[in-house]
This record gives structure tokens, sequence and C-alpha cells, in this order.
């Protein structure tokens, strides 16, 4: 990575974590170039606008997220082992980095204003998204998993996912996010199964 | 005496459809012009079927049309030994069609019996060996009539025809059917075509469509000189394929709404990316009617 | 003492065997013997890819097998309570397209078949220009057709609840003009006069207006005895209702109604082609059969002189010509494109159904049945115009019976436009 590439990513990072932490709209660029100890000026040079540096790190932590799921598809295994691998990193991903997690759903999902010019549709999470519609159809076309619409397939896997983390972030899962991973892992195989 | 190459029309086990298709053609007598017509299912000609199948005829050019099937006879004659005897004497052999190629829909009834002049479906049979070096692939359920005269046209004007590992010529299976189609603008930003009967969509995600994924130049070089299958809203059937017919013809197959076949040697991971965003956009143009009727004007 | 002799360049290959007693024909056993199997093919595949798969029955009548598929799946629908009507639009298009492909047989028929191998039977000059008229036609009138049917032959354009094209007026003018061109030939070549006034014509007395080919072609059968030649049982059926055509019988000219229950298959010895009656009696299909049924003057007027000989059937044939190009040109000037091309959903589902479609083939009545289980045809049988015509002792063997020539029975043979590959499916 070059310099320049360096420093655009420690931005995407520093801000995720206040977007995350302080809100959207409470979070000025100011604020992020104090954390960073960069001049105000040279962070527009980089992004220029918030809005555009909204929509930057949707698509940095699909990418992220997609390049993990990817690593899962290309193993040679099965379908409900798969489920599993997933499960596991994303909640992995939501105890090591829950500002991404925490981004998707507390900025991605509740300002979808700041998103509707760019980021239309799955414009901006197809990172992601490509690397689970690769799952789905590898599934199906071994025979592991029922053909369906893929919309009730992708709901039910994700909304799942991301509703604990929601619960885990409000405090009100009594245990840790990984020990839930055997039982909902089984869970989504079972809804997703032939 | 003619030193025009002999032109020999042979059928096997055919419903006549390559006959027709290629009877259709608008420059059928120029074309036929630069050979000897030694025998043609159709058309009145100096030699009968019976010179045909008592082998009293010699031919430069073989041109097969349905598949091969083991002890199928007409008059008495071995049609399959026949046709190897002619084989044996042409300069060229085209298989005209899918059945003569591949084995096509006829391979159904009898698969074990029944099969293309070099192929079993895509794999290559001991003809394909023996005779490779002379063959000339023109796959189609019909043949296109066009890709039979450009064939025709290239051998009597002595010109050598680029083929592919089967045998197709390079220049009209190189290209997809999807190529030239009129609702690629559809294709590019994943707009269905909702149901039959609508100028407007793409016939690839729901009705089956095979043109991304089936070789040959249907929509470059028109059928009829006016239209194709996809054009007016109907699916390619993959009808140029070894494996043609499939099943479900009229259905995309899915796998949780994706696509279960790709476009010719496009990797699934770069499809859905692309997908991904075409689809994010709202393209109203697309979405609407091309054209309202108004009673009133 | 039997004579055998092979029919080639009719859709395929016949082989008569013709017995002869005291110089006279005393019996014809019609052979074909390929088999393909189709409706064996059938079985088992989703109902839909009968579309596909039924118009490869024939190279020449693809289109008459597409609708009657369509039609037959459309009927068991309709039997099983699902409640739909084609738009005006779908049913004149599928009817468009259909007359075409009658159209492009017929003239081919004449071309190709009737005038080569009548000039080879009298020995008299044969003419290059026969196959250059049937190549110009052909090309013509398919490619009104492609317009909307994407392709001849093998198009799958009729679907269930309609037609997959929506042409707009450009498409139809286009159409038009490869009709009116069409037209322009029949008039010049074929008649040898205008169209409208042609089909003015009632009655033999006024056919000496008549020129072109057809008056050459009706002079030559004339004068060698195809007036009185070639009669058969007199006995006419029509299994669907369209312009040139209604769903009736006629005996001795007296019209009546059919039911297609009445209707049986039977195996014959030595041919892999299955025989066909009705209410155990032979009928004869075709442009003849449906012209005496729809009372066209014309024909009525040749039937009254000269029966159901070799003249009157050659005659219905080409006749017919006229009138699906009349009518081709009336759908295409009259075509609202702003109907619905389909009214039914691409995916309904097609189940437990049993369901039968006819259609007017060039060759006359084609018949398709089908019944479908989980989804899947579970029988398929298709009965052919060829079969009703060509089945031993019926209509074409009683034509060729009692002639002294095997070469004249065989042209005879040749005049009921034989279709081996429809035959022998």
């Amino acid at each position: 990575m070059t310099k320049k590439e360096l420093k655009r990513e420690s931005i995407i990072q520093a801000s995720l974590k206040l977007f995350s932490s302080n809100g959207f709209h409470k979070t000025t660029i100011p604020d992020i170039a104090k954390v960073l100890g960069m001049s105000v000026g040279n962070l527009y040079n980089y992004f220029k606008s918030k809005d555009i540096l909204a929509k930057e790190i949707i698509k940095y932590t699909s990418e992220i997220l997609g390049q993990e799921i990817k690593k899962v598809n290309i193993l040679d295994i099965s379908s409900e082992e798969k489920i599993k691998k997933i499960v596991e990193l994303y909640f992995k991903m939501a105890e090591e980095k829950p500002e991404m997690i925490e981004y998707f759903l507390r900025v991605y999902l509740s300002h979808r204003e700041v998103f509707s010019d760019g980021c239309e549709g799955m414009l901006c999470v197809s990172g992601f998204v490509t690397e689970i519609m690769i799952f789905f159809d590898d599934g199906v076309e071994r025979g592991e998993l029922r053909d369906q619409d893929f919309f009730s397939a992708f709901g039910l896997f994700m909304g799942y996912l991301g509703g604990m983390v929601f619960l885990k972030g409000e405090n009100i899962l009594p245990k840790e996010l990984h020990e839930y991973i055997d039982d909902i892992s089984k869970n989504i195989y079972n809804a997703l199964k032939v | 005496m003619s030193k025009k190459p002999k032109l020999l029309w042979l059928q096997s086990l055919t419903c006549n459809g390559n006959s027709h298709s290629f009877f259709n053609h608008s420059d059928l007598f120029s074309i036929l012009s630069h050979f000897e017509l030694i025998h043609f299912p159709l058309i009145d000609t100096k030699y009968t079927l019976e010179d045909v199948l008592n082998k009293r005829v010699n031919c430069d050019i073989l041109i097969i049309e349905g598949s091969i099937k083991h002890g199928l006879e007409k008059c008495g004659v071995d049609i399959a030994t026949l046709i190897d005897y002619y084989a044996n004497e042409a300069k060229y052999i085209i298989t005209a069609g899918t059945c003569a190629t591949f084995g096509g829909m006829f391979k159904e009834y009898d698969s074990d019996n029944i099969n293309g002049f070099a192929f079993d479906r895509d794999k290559a049979i001991d003809n394909f060996s023996k005779f490779r070096k002379k063959l000339i692939s023109l796959p189609g359920c019909p043949i296109h009539p066009k890709w039979l005269s450009y064939v025709l046209l290239m051998i009597a004007n002595k010109k050598n025809i680029p083929l592919d590992d089967k045998n197709r010529p390079q220049e009209l299976y190189s290209i997809t059917v999807h190529t030239g189609c009129v609702r690629n603008e559809y294709f590019e930003w994943k707009i269905d075509t909702h149901g039959f009967g609508h100028k407007e969509g793409c016939s690839f995600y729901e009705n089956g469509c095979q043109g991304p994924f089936t070789r040959g130049s249907c929509n470059k070089i028109l059928w009829n000189d006016v239209s194709s299958k996809t054009i007016i809203g109907t699916p390619c059937f993959g009808c140029t394929e070894p494996d043609f017919p499939k099943e479900r013809l009229f259905f995309t197959k899915t796998n949780m709404g994706i696509p279960q076949k790709m476009p010719l040697e496009v990797p699934k991971r770069a499809y859905l990316t692309i997908t991904g965003v075409a689809k994010s956009f709202n393209i109203k143009r697309l979405e609407r009617k091309l054209i309202e009727y108004n009673n009133d004007n | 003492m039997i004579i055998k002799k092979l029919i080639e360049k009719v859709e395929g290959e016949a082989n008569l065997s013709f017995e002869f007693k005291d110089g006279k024909i005393s019996n014809v056993d019609i052979i074909f013997n390929i088999y393909r199997g189709i409706e064996e093919i059938l079985k088992g595949k989703p109902t839909r890819d009968a579309l596909v798969i039924t118009p490869r029955v024939c190279g020449i009548c693809n289109h008459a097998h597409l609708i009657a598929s369509v039609r037959a799946i459309e009927d068991g629908l309709k039997n099983n309570s699902l409640e739909f009507t084609l738009t005006q639009k779908a049913k004149d298009i599928r009817e468009f397209t259909l007359a075409c492909e009658l159209i492009q047989n017929h003239i081919k028929w004449l071309y190709l078949t009737i005038y080569p191998y009548l000039e080879r039977l009298l020995k008299i000059e044969r003419s290059d220009n026969h196959t250059l008229k049937a190549s110009y036609i052909a090309n013509t009138i398919t490619k009104a057709m492609a317009i909307f049917a994407g392709q001849w032959p093998h198009s799958s354009y009729a679907v269930v609840g309609g037609v997959t094209c929506d042409p707009t007026y450009l498409d139809t003018i286009q159409s038009l003009s490869h009709i009116e061109d069409a037209i322009r030939f029949y008039e010049k070549v074929v008649i040898g006069m205008n169209l409208d006034d042609y089909l003015a014509i009632e009655s033999i007395s006024n056919l000496d207006k008549l020129g072109g080919d057809f008056a050459k072609l009706l002079y030559l059968l004339g004068k060698n005895e195809f007036a009185k030649i070639g009669k058969s049982f007199d006995r006419f059926i029509s299994f669907s209702d369209s312009h040139i055509s209604k769903k009736a019988k006629s005996i001795i000219t007296t019209v009546s109604a059919v039911e297609l229950k009445f209707v049986k298959e039977y195996k014959q010895k030595d041919s892999f082609a299955k025989g066909v009656k009705y209410k155990n009696r032979y009928f004869e299909v075709g442009p003849l059969a449906r012209a005496m049924i729809n009372k066209e003057p014309i024909v009525k007027s040749l039937h009254k002189k000269y029966k159901d000989a070799t003249l009157t059937r050659v005659y219905a044939r080409v006749h017919e010509v006229a009138l699906l190009l009349k009518q081709t040109k009336e759908i295409l000037q009259n075509l609202d494109v702003t109907q619905e091309s389909c009214v039914l959903d691409s995916k309904i589902d097609i189940n437990n159904i049993t369901g039968i479609g006819t259609v007017e083939a060039a060759r006359g009545s084609l018949i398709h049945k089908l019944e479908v289980e989980n989804s899947l045809i579970k029988s398929y049988d298709i009965i052919t115009p060829t079969q009703w015509n060509l089945s031993n002792n019926a209509v074409a063997a009683k034509a060729m019976i009692g002639l002294d020539s095997e070469d004249i029975a065989s042209f005879v043979f040749r005049t009921f436009d034989v279709c081996s590959v429809c035959t022998t499916h």
C-alpha cells in the first residue's frame, strides 16, 4: 500500500470508531482530523465531504467482510460447516471490531438519506452480498441448501446475525456472542437445508 | 464436363428441417451455381436417391443431415455405412445441424445407438479422428442457411476456414447468441422481461434464455434475414450446443434466484459483482413501456 | 405381380408396393420405415418443453405442430377450470403464421413436386424455373412470418396463453410488404390474373380467365386423364375451425358435425406409422376436405363435375393459397398491436391435465393429445394428416387402386402432398 492509501485507510478506521460510538450526526470532520492529528484541510484532500466518507466506510467494511467470507467459500467443506464458519467470523468481527458491525447497524441502516445518492440498493455492500450469493448458489448447486428466493434466505441469515449483535450491543445478551455459535449455526442450517 | 465441386446432401434420421432451412436462403441459386448438385432432398436433381443408395454417384462435398442410427436402412441399404462410404470419398464433410453433429433431439429416443457423425454429445467418437481433417461441424436446430452458405462458398473459393476444437467455424461460433441481441441493454441493467409478450426486458433471468452461453451467430446473421428467437422474446434454447435439448426450456434454472449457468466463461463472482452494481440503479427509461400507443393521436 | 417403388422427396421417403391383377393395381402397401420416437421422447418431460420438441417432428410443418401442442396444453388447462381467453391479437398472429406456413408448403408442393414429376411422367420438357419459383416464395413468406415467429423452421413462439412476440406497426408493415410480394408473385406467375378477380370465380365455366402456371397445370392434368382418376372415398373431415376450415365432415357433399372421441388410431403391419379412422371409416383430410366442408364455390363446382379426382384435389390445394394470401393480408391490415400478447403468467403450474389440440396443417387436420401428471408429460399422442390419407387401404390407396401403371399411381400418390417425416414421428 502506498503512503497515501495507508493514510486513507487510517482515516476510515478512525471515522468508523467515531461514527459508531458518537453517532453520525454528532461526529464532525474536525473531530476526525483531531483524532488523527491532521489538518482539516488535508483530510478534505482525501474525502471531499462527510457523506462521501460515510459511503466509503460502508464499502470498506463490506469488502473486508466479503473477503473473509470468500476465504470460507473457497474451502472444500459442506454448507453446514461453512455456515458455522461464517457465523464464527461474523461474531468474531463483532467482538474484535465492534465498530464495523455497529457502523452497519447504527449508521448505514439508520441514516439511509446519507446513502441515497451513490449507495443505491446494495451498491455499497456488494462486496459482502456477492459472497453470500456465491455461498447460497454453491449450497443449492451441491444439493445441500433448499432452492428458494434469495432474499428470504438472505434475510434469515443476516437478519439473525445482525439481531444478535444488536442485542449484544444493547447489553441484553446474558452470554458472550461466541457461546451462541453452535446453536445459531444449527438453526440457520436447519432453516436453509433441503 | 463440369469442374464444379459435386455436392451430395445425404439424410439419416431427420425431420428435414435443415433442408427446408437452407432452401429459405435468399441467394440459394447463386450459391448452388458454384456446385454440381448430385442430390438434395427437396429439389429435382439429375440423380435419384436410388442412384445415391447404390453408390452410382461421386461427391466432393458431403452434407450430412440427421442423427446417425446404427441399423437404420433405406431400401435395404445401411445408412451409416453409406455415409461412411461417401465420407471416405469426399474432400469435405459438413454435418448440417445438431443431429448430424452431436446427436441432437432424436438421440434421446435411443441414446446408446444414436449419435452425431463424429460426436456423441460433446465427446468425439472414432469418426472424429478418422475424418477431422475434412470435417466441418455446423450445429444448430435447424442449421442457419447463411452459416451453411458461408462454408460452401469458402470451399468454392478455395479458402481456409478457421475451426475450433469441435471443428466448428470460428467465424460463426466464437460469439454467443447473446451477441447482437436487441435486448442487450436490458441484460446490461439486469431487467427481466416479466413473463412473455413484451418488447421490453431480457429473457435470461426467468424465461430460460440460453443466449449468453450458447455459441452461434443468430443475432449477428439474422434468421430469415429479419429476426431471431431472442429478438421477438422467445428464449434461446441452446440448440447449437452438444447437450441440446436440455430440460425446462422456458425457465432459468436458478439457485436462490442466482442463474445457475453463467455467460460463457464468465466467473460467477464477476457476474454477481456486476449484477449487484447494475441492479442498484433503477433506470426509469428501461422500466417503462417503450411505446405508448395513444389512440387520441 | 408385385412392383416396389421408392418414392423420394416426400419430406423423406415412402416405399410403395403395388400388387397387380389383370394389369391393374389391386392393392398398394404404403410403407414408411423410419421411426424417431418423438412421443416416447416427450414422456417424462416438463410440459412446456413440448413446445420445443414437437416442432421437430417435421421440417416443413413444424409450426402446425407448435400450434397443436400449445392448444393441447391450453385445452388441458381449461378442462382443469382455469379460465382465460386469448386476445384477438394473439389469435390473429397465430393464424397469420400458420397461414404463412401453409402457403410456403403448397407452393413448394406445386413447384418441387407436382410440376417436376408431372413433366417427368408425361416426358415433356422440364424447366429449372420451378425450383426458382418455389425458392422465391419460401424465402418471401418465411420472412413475413419470422417477423412474428423469430424464425422458420422450428419456432417456439406460441406459448401457453398467447405468443412471445410483441410486434409494432413497424413489424406489421414490413411483414405486409412481404405478403404483398407473395401476392404479386401468385397473381403474375401462378394464376395469371388479379387475386380478387380470381377469388370471385365461382364456377368452372369462368375458369377460362385463369392463366399462369395454374392454368397450364390444369390443362396438362385434364388432357391426361387426371380428371377421371384418383377418386377415393369422397368423404372428408376437418377438426379445427379457422378461416379456411370448419370442424365438420362432408359425406357426399352433406356437411355434419364431428366429435374427437370417435377418432381411433390402430397399428398397421410392416409399417411404423399408425392408421387412423373416424367411426371406423376412412376420411380424407387436407385442402380438398377443407374446401368441401367450407363449401368453397369453385371447388364444389369442380367436384360436381369430376368428384374427388386428382384434378379436383390438385385444384383445391393451389386454390387454397389464394384464400390464405387474402387472409394473411387482412390479418396484418387489421392487427391491433396494442392488445396483450400473452394473458397467462409464464410460471403457472401445468399439472394433472388432459388436453387435445387440433390445427389445420397444410396436409389436413393435425391432432395432439397430452396427459400431464406430477407436472410431467405422462403420455403424448400425435395424429398427423398423412396418417388419415396414407394408411394402408385408406384414401390414397383407394385413389391408386384400379390404375394400370405404377408411375401414374405414384404421381397420384404425390398429389396428396405426402409427408414422410410427419407420418413417422
